[in-house]
Formats: C-alpha cells, sequence, structure tokens
C-alpha cells in the first residue's frame, strides 16, 4: 500500500515514472527512483530471503544497505541489496533461498583502469555530518568529493519530518526534510562533486594521497584521491534478543520512516514500538501523522527517555507508553501477526502473569544505534568501545581528526547523538580538513572555535552530561 | 607460570601447537609453549587454507603424502572437526613448457602413490563448470589435495596437546635465551624465566630473532615477506570444490570454503623483507582481476575481508628445519615459505621422532637447516599467493 495523504509531503508530486518488475515471475507495479526492497512493501512482499542453515524467512531490516537482511536475487546475481538498489522497468527479482548459484555463462569482465577522480578532500557520507563538512570545506576553496552508497543525498534527514530545537543558524524550527533539501542545495552551490549510489569500500594510503576505493551501482570501481578523507558514515539500526526477533516486519525504527516519510509507502497497519527514546516516540508521532494505528511503546527503563515535548504530544494522542516493559516475543507464519510484551523485575526479568498480547503487522525497533566505524576500522585509525557513544569509535581531536593522520570523522559514526551536533562535528572536520590540505585561512580557526563553543552548549543539558563522559574516553588533548 | 620445563617451544602457530602435541603423544613431558600473541596470530591464520602433494621434488611430495594421511584422520585423532576436505587441486596449463613441468612432477608424484594426473580443458570444466577454460591447454589434478579450516586445526592441536599436559601461555614473549657451555639455561620471557634444557624455535617469521637469542652460529636466511589474501561473501557451496591455481596468472590460488561458501583465495604478489601487514589496494585490485578472469562470475560477488600474513620465506622457499649442534637440545622449524600449514602434521610428527627417538624415517635432511651456509640449497618448492 502507498500512502496517498500525508499532512508533510505531496508523495504524488515525488514519485517518478510508473514501471513493471517480475517478483518470481509476477509483475509489480513500482516507480523510478525508488529501492526494490521498498517497492516490494508496498506490494504487499514481506518475506526477502530464507536463511541458509535453518531456512528462516527474513524481511527488511534496516532499509539503509547497512544490516544485509534484504539480500535478494536481482536478474539473476545473488546477494543485492535490494534496500538501496533501485528498481529498473523489466528487472527480475527473486527471494534469496539460502546461498546461491552463481550465473552460469559469464563473460570475463573487461578490464580497464578503474575510473579516477582527484581532489582535495573526500567525504564519505552525505548525511547531515558529510554535507555540513563538505559545504565548510568548499566555502574554503577545497575541491571536494562526496559519495554516498545511498540514492538519495541527506541521510536520515530525509526521513525527518518534525521540526528541530537549538538554534536558528543549528536550523531550529525547520523539518529535517527541508534541512537535508538545503544542506544538498547549499554543496551542489559551493561546487561539491556528488556520487551517489557509490559505496566506499576502503581507504587506502597511496604514496602521499589518500585513496578512497568504491564501486558506483555494484559494477563500477572508482578511485578517488584526494589529501584528507571525511569519515560520516552515521549509523545502525540496532537489535534486541527476543523471540522471533528476526520473523519479516521486525523494523529497526529508521526502516520504517524511510518506507513511510522517504518512499510513501505504508509501513503496515498497526504498530508495536520498542523503545520510547527519542526515536521511538518521534517515530510514533509521524506514523500518527501517515494514518498508521499506534499500539502502544515499550520501554524497559522505569523512565520515558525521549524529549518531553514529543513524549507528551504521544500521549496525548492516546498511545500507551508501557514502562518496566519489554518484548517476549513475535508470533506469526513468515510475518509478524502479533506481539506479546511483558512487566519486568527489577532485576529485568519478565514478571509471570503480566504478559499483554497485541495484534500488530509491524514491530518498530527503536532501541538505539551504534556508529557505522567499519571503514575507520579498516583504515588503521584506533577504536575503543565507549558505552555512552553506543559502540566503537575511534579516538579524535578536538578538530575531528583521528589517529591516522588526514583522516577526520563526523556525526554518529564518531558516537551515537544527534543530526545537530553532526552539522556542527562535520563543519568542525570540514574546516579542519581544509586547513590542512593548505586550501582554509588560518583565520578559520576562530570559526572552528565558535562551532567548539556550540557543540558545549548544545551538550550542556543533561543529555549532553551523559555524551561528554564519553566524548573524554576518546579525546586526543593537544 | 611455571619455572621449569623440559622443552620449550617458541611459535604458537600450528609448527608449534603440533609439535608440542606429537612431542606429549610420544610420552615427553613437561613441554610449554611461548606465544607472543594469542594462538595462531603469526602465519596460520592468515593462510590459504590449502593443502597438497602436488610438489615438484621427492621430499616434499613424501612429507606432504604422510601430512593428507593425518589430516584424514584429524578428527578421530584430535577429536575435533577441523573442515579438512579433499576437493582436489586443479592446476591450470597454458602453455606447453607448463605442460611439461607438470607431466615431469606428476610422474614423480604417482612413483609415491600420489594419485595426480593431466587433464583435458573439458575435464577440468566438468570439475568446476563456472571454470574460464579460454587458452587453457591442459590441467594437472590430484583429488586427494584439499584444503582445512587454518582456525579450527590450531584449536584441535591446542586442545589436544594441553590435554596431554602441555603448558600454553598466550600473550608471553620469549625475549632471551640464556647458553652457557653450549647448554640452554633458560628462556626468559616478559613474564618471567623458565629454565629448559630444550627449545624448539617455530617462530617462523620471528625464527631468526630467536635463533640469534640462543646464539646460533649458522647462517640460516629467512625473511617476511607480505602476503595477502581475501575473502568473498558466500553463494551456493560445492560450487568451487578444488583449490584452483594459475601460474598463468601470476600464481593466483583459490577455493570455495567447504563449510561458509565464500572464496578465499590471494596471487603472488609480495612486498618486502618486512613485518609491515597493511592490506594493499594494489593486492585487491590485482586479485580481483586475476580472479575474474578465471572464474568470471566472481565478478558479481563482494569481497568481504582483506588481509595480509607472512610467508616467511627462505632462498629455496623450502623450511629450515633439524637440530643446530652448535647449541645442545636447540631445533628448528621455521621459514616454511608459505607450506607450513599443509605441513604440519608430518613435519611436527618427524622433529618428535627426531627428539625422541634420536632419528626418523621421514626426509628430515631435505630440510637441513645447513644447506644455505653450505651452498647446497635445493630446487625452488612450488610455491603460489
Amino acid at each position: 500500500m502507498r500512502l496517498q495523504e500525508h499532512p508533510i509531503i505531496d508523495f504524488t508530486k515525488r514519485r517518478g515514472r510508473k514501471v513493471t518488475i517480475y517478483f518470481e515471475g509476477k509483475p509489480i507495479e513500482a516507480y523510478e527512483g525508488e529501492p526494490i526492497a521498498e517497492a516490494l512493501h508496498a506490494a504487499g512482499i514481506r518475506v526477502l530471503s530464507y536463511t541458509p542453515k535453518l531456512n528462516r524467512p527474513r524481511g527488511l531490516f534496516c532499509a539503509i544497505g547497512k544490516c544485509s537482511s534484504c539480500l535478494m536475487v536481482v536478474n539473476g546475481i545473488p546477494n543485492v541489496r535490494t534496500c538501496i538498489t533501485l528498481v529498473e522497468d523489466g528487472m527480475r527479482i527473486e527471494r534469496q533461498r539460502g546461498l546461491q548459484p552463481l550465473p552460469k555463462n559469464v563473460k570475463s569482465p573487461r578490464w580497464k583502469d578503474a575510473e579516477k577522480k582527484y581532489g582535495d578532500i573526500i567525504v564519505i557520507g552525505g548525511g547531515p555530518a558529510g554535507l555540513a563538512a563538505a559545504i565548510k570545506a568548499a566555502e574554503n576553496g577545497a575541491k571536494v568529493m562526496l559519495i554516498d552508497e545511498n540514492p538519495i543525498l541527506g541521510g536520515q534527514l530525509v526521513k525527518q519530518t518534525h521540526k528541530f530545537f537549538g538554534k536558528r543558524e543549528q536550523f531550529a524550527g525547520v523539518r529535517g526534510i527541508k534541512i537535508a533539501e538545503i544542506l544538498a542545495k547549499e554543496a551542489k552551490d559551493k561546487g561539491v562533486e556528488i556520487h551517489l549510489e557509490t559505496s566506499a569500500i576502503g581507504i587506502f594510503q597511496e604514496g602521499d594521497q589518500k585513496m578512497v576505493a568504491a564501486v558506483k551501482k555494484n559494477t563500477h570501481l572508482m578511485e578517488f584521491y584526494g589529501k584528507a578523507v571525511i569519515v560520516a558514515t552515521g549509523a545502525m539500526e540496532k537489535m534486541i534478543p527476543f523471540k522471533n526477533n528476526d520473523l519479516p516486519g521486525v523494523y529497526g525504527a529508521g526502516a520504517i520512516q524511510t518506507l513511510m516519510n522517504t518512499y510513501g509507502i505504508e509501513p503496515g497497519k498497526r504498530v508495536l514500538i520498542v523503545g520510547a527514546g527519542n526515536v521511538g516516540v518521534i517515530l510514533a508521532y509521524q506514523l500518527l501523522q501517515a494514518n498508521v494505528e499506534v499500539v502502544a511503546i515499550v520501554e524497559a527503563m522505569p523512565r520515558i527517555g525521549g524529549y518531553f515535548v514529543h513524549a507528551a504530544k504521544i500521549r496525548r494522542l492516546g498511545v500507551p507508553i508501557y514502562t518496566r516493559h519489554t518484548i517476549l516475543r513475535a508470533e506469526g507464519k513468515e510475518k509478524v501477526e502479533r506481539a506479546v510484551i511483558a512487566q519486568i523485575d527489577e532485576k529485568w526479568k519478565p514478571i509471570p502473569g503480566t504478559e499483554k498480547t497485541f495484534d500488530v503487522d509491524i514491530i518498530a525497533l527503536a532501541v538505539g544505534l551504534r556508529p557505522s566505524v567499519e571503514l575507520l576500522h579498516q583504515a588503521g585509525c584506533q577504536l575503543v568501545y565507549v558505552r555512552e557513544l553506543s559502540g566503537y569509535v575511534t579516538r579524535h581531536d578536538k578538530r575531528m581528526e583521528t589517529t591516522v593522520r588526514g583522516i577526520f570523522v563526523a556525526g554518529d559514526s564518531s558516537g551515537i547523538e544527534e543530526a545537530t551536533t553532526a552539522m556542527l562535528e562535520g563543519k568542525i572536520a570540514g574546516l579542519s580538513a581544509a586547513l590542512l590540505v593548505g586550501k582554509a585561512k588560518p583565520a578559520v580557526l576562530e570559526e572552528i572555535k565558535k562551532y567548539q563553543d556550540d557543540l558545549n552548549e548544545f551538550r550542556s543539558g543533561p543529555f549532553g552530561q551523559h555524551i561528554l563522559k564519553g566524548i573524554e574516553k576518546v579525546m586526543i588533548h593537544d | 607460570m611455571r619455572s621449569k620445563a623440559k622443552t620449550v617451544i617458541i611459535g604458537g602457530g600450528i609448527i608449534g601447537l603440533s609439535i608440542a602435541y606429537n612431542l606429549a603423544k610420544m610420552g615427553e613431558e613437561d613441554i610449554v609453549v611461548l606465544e607472543k600473541s594469542y594462538l595462531g596470530s603469526g602465519s596460520t591464520f592468515r593462510c590459504g587454507s590449502g593443502i597438497r602433494q602436488q610438489f615438484g621434488d621427492d621430499a616434499n611430495i613424501q612429507m606432504m603424502k604422510r601430512s593428507v594421511e593425518i589430516w584424514k584422520n584429524m578428527e578421530n585423532e584430535l577429536g575435533y572437526n577441523v573442515e579438512f576436505e579433499q576437493g582436489g587441486y586443479l592446476f591450470l596449463l597454458y602453455d606447453e613448457e607448463e605442460l611439461k613441468t607438470f607431466e615431469r612432477n606428476v610422474k614423480l608424484q604417482n612413483k609415491y602413490g600420489v594419485p595426480s594426473r593431466i587433464i583435458t580443458p573439458e575435464e577440468a570444466k566438468e570439475i568446476v563448470p563456472l571454470l574460464n577454460t579460454d587458452g587453457v591447454i591442459a590441467a594437472a589434478f590430484n583429488h586427494t589435495d584439499g584444503k582445512a579450516n587454518p582456525f579450527k586445526a590450531v584449536f584441535a592441536y591446542a586442545n589436544a596437546a594441553k590435554k596431554l599436559g602441555v603448558d600454553i601461555y598466550e600473550y608471553t614473549e620469549a625475549k632471551d635465551i640464556k647458553v652457557e657451555d653450549g647448554k640452554i639455561k633458560k628462556v626468559i620471557t616478559d613474564k618471567g624465566e623458565i629454565e629448559t634444557g630444550r627449545v624448539i624455535n617455530a617462530a617462523n617469521a620471528w625464527a631468526p630473532l630467536i635463533n640469534k637469542m640462543a646464539g646460533v652460529p649458522v647462517d640460516i636466511p629467512i625473511h617476511p615477506y607480505k602476503h595477502q589474501g581475501i575473502k568473498t561473501e558466500p553463494f551456493k557451496i560445492g560450487e568451487i570444490n578444488p583449490m584452483i591455481v594459475s601460474f598463468k596468472h601470476d600464481g593466483v590460488y583459490m577455493t570455495q570454503e567447504a563449510n561458509q561458501g565464500g572464496i578465499i583465495g590471494g596471487y603472488a604478489l609480495k612486498y618486502g623483507p618486512t613485518y609491515d601487514i597493511t592490506p594493499t589496494y594494489e593486492f585487491l585490485r590485482g586479485v580481483s582481476y586475476r580472479f575474474s578472469q578465471i572464474i568470471p562470475a566472481l565478478k558479481y560477488l563482494n569481497v568481504i575481508r582483506i588481509w595480509a600474513g607472512y610467508y616467511a620465506e627462505t632462498p629455496d622457499d623450502n623450511a629450515a628445519i633439524g637440530r643446530i649442534n652448535e647449541v645442545d637440545e636447540f631445533y628448528i622449524a621455521a621459514g616454511f615459505s608459505g607450506h607450513g600449514f599443509m605441513l604440519a602434521p608430518a613435519v611436527s610428527e618427524a622433529i618428535a621422532e627426531l627428539i625422541v627417538d634420536g632419528k626418523t624415517s621421514k626426509p628430515l635432511w631435505f630440510y637441513d637447516p645447513y644447506r644455505f651456509e653450505r651452498g647446497e640449497l635445493r630446487e625452488q618448492a612450488v610455491q603460489m599467493g
């Protein structure tokens, strides 16, 4: 099902040309510009693959190309990440059943030199951090190349229909989707060279240059050369253990936002949300905006973690929030049909007799994110596990430079926070990188200082204290 | 950590661990294995997993024939499945000269009962239907060659050795060896000292450092070279059973893991001598090109891992194995030049026999550590990757 009406976004204007794709031989209508898995979801298809060992059905989970839950056989080629691969007219799509054979009678590829791109700074990731970094670096005269494996710029901003807090210059009162548009336009206007559907596969030192190897549209090898790299690869959704947590219909909160707010696809009819942090409560509100019923939010902690304004709004709209509760299991044949929750005691054990069952078709997990540090790890940056920042993160200094000279980090990949701080970190990283490559004037040090102050100010609240404790563990002091 | 031991083995890779196991099996007591990092961390965990008898000289063929017998029975003997699979080794041959060399090798292998044979390109394609046989004039195939899981093999030997009373100390680095009047007195580690009268240098890439500690007066040239490997995402298991080798494509080798289904392999791009093991883009690109020339459908697979490890190379690519006469009870089994994993079962058995019985029926003479000094290099061992 596709959303016909939405109070904030007009999807009828957004959708591309109609095309036909074939799912297991059956024709399905889709729109140009939307990924395969999202189009299949709109057609009611939840099971995308079966696992190799236990033959369990699997569906979408992260919807941003990070979790590999959506691998399918596309035009005979197995292991395609269908959540970020765009539909093409006539495409043949099959469920991946365990490990699939490779296509037969294939010709050796014609091998030529990879397409090479030269510049000063390579930014990996086109979310709030990456875009802010690219803009600041380009503004100071650096030639910036930005790559992102998703088909749209803006990272997770493109699915945020709510208005931001903070200062006016930090886009207070502006919706995330609008911020994405503003940043994307600014980056293009400032001459940032943008490569979408391009996955960075490694950062290498080639002589005195940094080289980011990348693959465009799954087939085309590219080499990006520069003097500095800014890694702004964001985060990926966390999973929690409960019975049948892999049943199709157990979706990451971000995946649900992608479906409904990016592509105008109804995620489901009735949703249970696990986690009452900011993401959980905002998601609840966005679901209600899209006319989807939210049966409840469960939260293991005794209190709601999300911003009070958002939580109050949800409560007013009649969504019960069960604190001190957890999800016990998902139930259903091949897809989610029910969710069972229970109250937990002070030792976090479910209390027998407190079970409640909800008829739902979607269980949304909003149980946190972890930084995407794979490329940083590969590049040799020193990683440390920091609970406050939600996982392994790289050590860095005040200018966001990591332990590898010339590699910078910004946004969620440096520790889970939010879009506002991601943009501030991005600006700092962009300016610092521009300084390093000799493009920015020393005067930008003052601008860097200003953003550092803004960060401190933003983190001065109770949420920020926790983050600051984490950052202290990774900070390299002069 | 214990303060005394009859035998101290330096190096917790498959060579050191299998020697410990075989010594204990033959009744030796008081054995200690020192590993400066974690077990297998030097070369074993970084190896390409291949096990073959298709060598070009008598000694390596005999040693590998014995090794394969042990590999076959390893699960029984050590009580742990090491995922040994006999998918064979398939050497692709592209010209008459290559063919002539392999015909000679096959004859020699057959002499020792290794059932290798020269086959046609069509037969090769039957064995691996995904194979691109353009330009292939023949292939050498031996179905009793194979592969095993290096991680599991290390744990199998380590656990079996522990059960027989061997003490294994990880993160314990040998810092010095005290020798008086040609006799070993003790090994000094960063965690304490161990009085001992016997040391076995199984440190492979770091073996020269250990020799120096003991004051070994023999020149045993072993140099660490960086070689690399990749692993791809998995696909249907059983599509590429043998280890496929092509010298025409710069010593490329690849096979599909028997249990997980990814392709594992590499080619002969080496850097060094160096202890640096940072993977390189040159290799990643080079290996992708060569793999997709041999199995074109691999162009659709993503590489999910790239790593580097050492080939501890000697001038003739054969290991230095044996007793050092000038330092009483000092033995070396190192410099395996990329063949340590496959040779370990037979080599460790032979070394244990040499120590316990004073002699071995296996052709250890071939790996004589004194040959370099005497200028008696062996024929270059068949090496790839």
